[in-house]
């Protein structure tokens, strides 16, 4: 499997700006500070499980 | 009332609280929020500025230097008062020992506001952090508040005259140190943020190839020694980097802007910043521009996009206001602000997303 990173990001920005362009910019930021750069993942993009936990769990704080 | 600022630079802090008191005996304020040089006794401010405002929700931090509306100073306290016209609601909590911070402050908040964190919508709420300028755990707090909720945290970290011995935070009558006031305030008039740094990106890219994290320090950037691959971008002699931090910082790029990360000292060929920098990222060389210049035009922008500014709470960054002072350009900083409402200080760090340097990030009223 390939891209599960970038799948993740998108849901999760999805899921924490429902849309809100602002606030689709501040995910963003607040994923590069946390040294997860979402324009560094593609589809093709291993699935790197420590990446994969980190967003998992990000996704799990707002639920 | 809607906003009101005052200052006063008498010695004494029972001198100053009463001369704060008497400009705004006016007013009943429901929260005040107050930047007090370390000249004045943390506990005894702290305590007096409570008794000073019994009715109000008081807290703030011990500073470099102060701003109110149209003026730089030193060895002062300054003063915003709210009214209820202007702040609907607040609540403040302290995040006691930055080494394990409890996040309950959260719990305190919603049952205060009546929702989940979780789910306050960022428009109505914002959150104001004041953290230990010497606790060097800004970027965790920063990281952990803006997991837990969408809301935006802005502001500074304290300082003390460049000392650099202890900073304090205040709330409700109390001192706290390593520890971070964090309040959460639902305005009754619409507001925005505003963050400006005066430095361009360069070509020059630095990636993290090593670092150590907790301790603040980049080990390698580029697979090379820190300070010999920054040397290198800046075409000197690794003995002459050092010359270069103030005007020659390193960024973050995002959409074009820096998120500034500031060197502080060069250790054994790594580099120490005054935030964390993890291993991975790739970032840009700085050059600076026109504090004054560029302030101003950020501010114009504010206006133009979201409306006149009546009030403005404005966590500028030591290094910014140690080059104002230098320049002798301090008073031209203080006039941008003249006519708004203003209150601020200089920090030992910013907040706004995440834990910034050389950066001034601003809470607008508008």
């Amino acid at each position: 499997m390939a891209g599960q990173i970038k799948r993740l990001i998108d849901s999760m920005i999805e899921q924490r700006a429902q849309g809100n362009k602002v606030l689709e910019g501040v995910v963003k930021m607040k994923l590069i500070l946390k040294g997860i750069d979402p324009k560094s993942y593609t589809d093709a993009s291993p699935d790197d499980p420590v990446v994969m936990d980190k967003l998992i769990n990000l996704m799990k704080e707002l639920k | 009332m809607n906003v009101k600022t005052t200052f006063s630079v008498k010695i004494n802090v029972e001198d100053a609280v009463a001369d704060i008191r008497e400009q705004l005996s006016q007013s009943e304020p429901a929260l005040v929020i107050f930047f007090a040089s370390p000249a004045y006794q943390p506990e005894r401010i702290a305590a007096a500025m409570a008794e000073a405002f019994p009715a109000a929700v008081t807290f703030g931090c011990t500073t470099a230097g102060e701003i109110v509306t149209g003026r730089m100073l030193t060895h002062s306290v300054v003063a915003m008062a709210f009214g209820s016209e202007a702040v609907k609601s607040v609540k403040v909590e302290v995040l006691q020992d930055l080494d394990n911070p409890s996040y309950d402050a959260f719990a305190s908040f919603e049952r205060h506001f009546g929702a989940s964190m979780a789910d306050m919508d960022p428009a109505r709420y914002v959150g104001i952090l004041l953290a230990d300028g010497l606790s060097r755990k800004e970027e965790l707090i920063v990281d952990r508040i803006g997991d837990l909720t969408n809301v935006n945290f802005i502001g500074g970290s304290a300082g003390d005259d460049l000392r650099f011995s202890a900073t304090h935070v205040y709330a409700n009558g109390k001192c706290h140190t390593h520890a971070a006031v964090v309040a959460l305030l639902e305005p009754a008039v619409p507001f925005s943020f505003l963050k400006t740094q005066s430095f361009i990106p360069l070509p020059q890219k630095l990636t993290v190839t090593r670092a150590n994290e907790a301790e603040r320090e980049v080990l390698e950037f580029n697979h090379k020694p820190a300070a010999s691959a920054y040397a290198e971008a800046l075409g000197v002699p690794v003995e002459e980097a050092a010359a270069h931090f103030l005007t020659n910082p390193v960024g973050l790029l995002f959409e074009g802007e820096p998120y500034v990360r500031s060197p502080q000292r060069i250790k054994d060929g790594s580099m120490v910043f005054y935030c964390a920098i993890k291993e991975g990222m790739e970032l840009s060389l700085l050059q600076s521009t026109d504090i004054i210049a560029d302030t101003r035009r950020a501010l114009d922008a504010a206006r133009t996009k979201s409306g006149e500014i009546s009030a403005i709470i404005n966590f500028n960054c030591i290094l910014r206001t140690l080059e104002l002072r230098q320049n002798g350009l301090t008073e031209q900083y203080g006039n941008i602000f003249a006519g708004v409402p203003t209150i601020g200080f200089s920090t030992y760090g910013e907040q706004y997303i995440g834990h910034l340097n050389q950066t001034a990030t601003m809470l607008l009223l508008h």
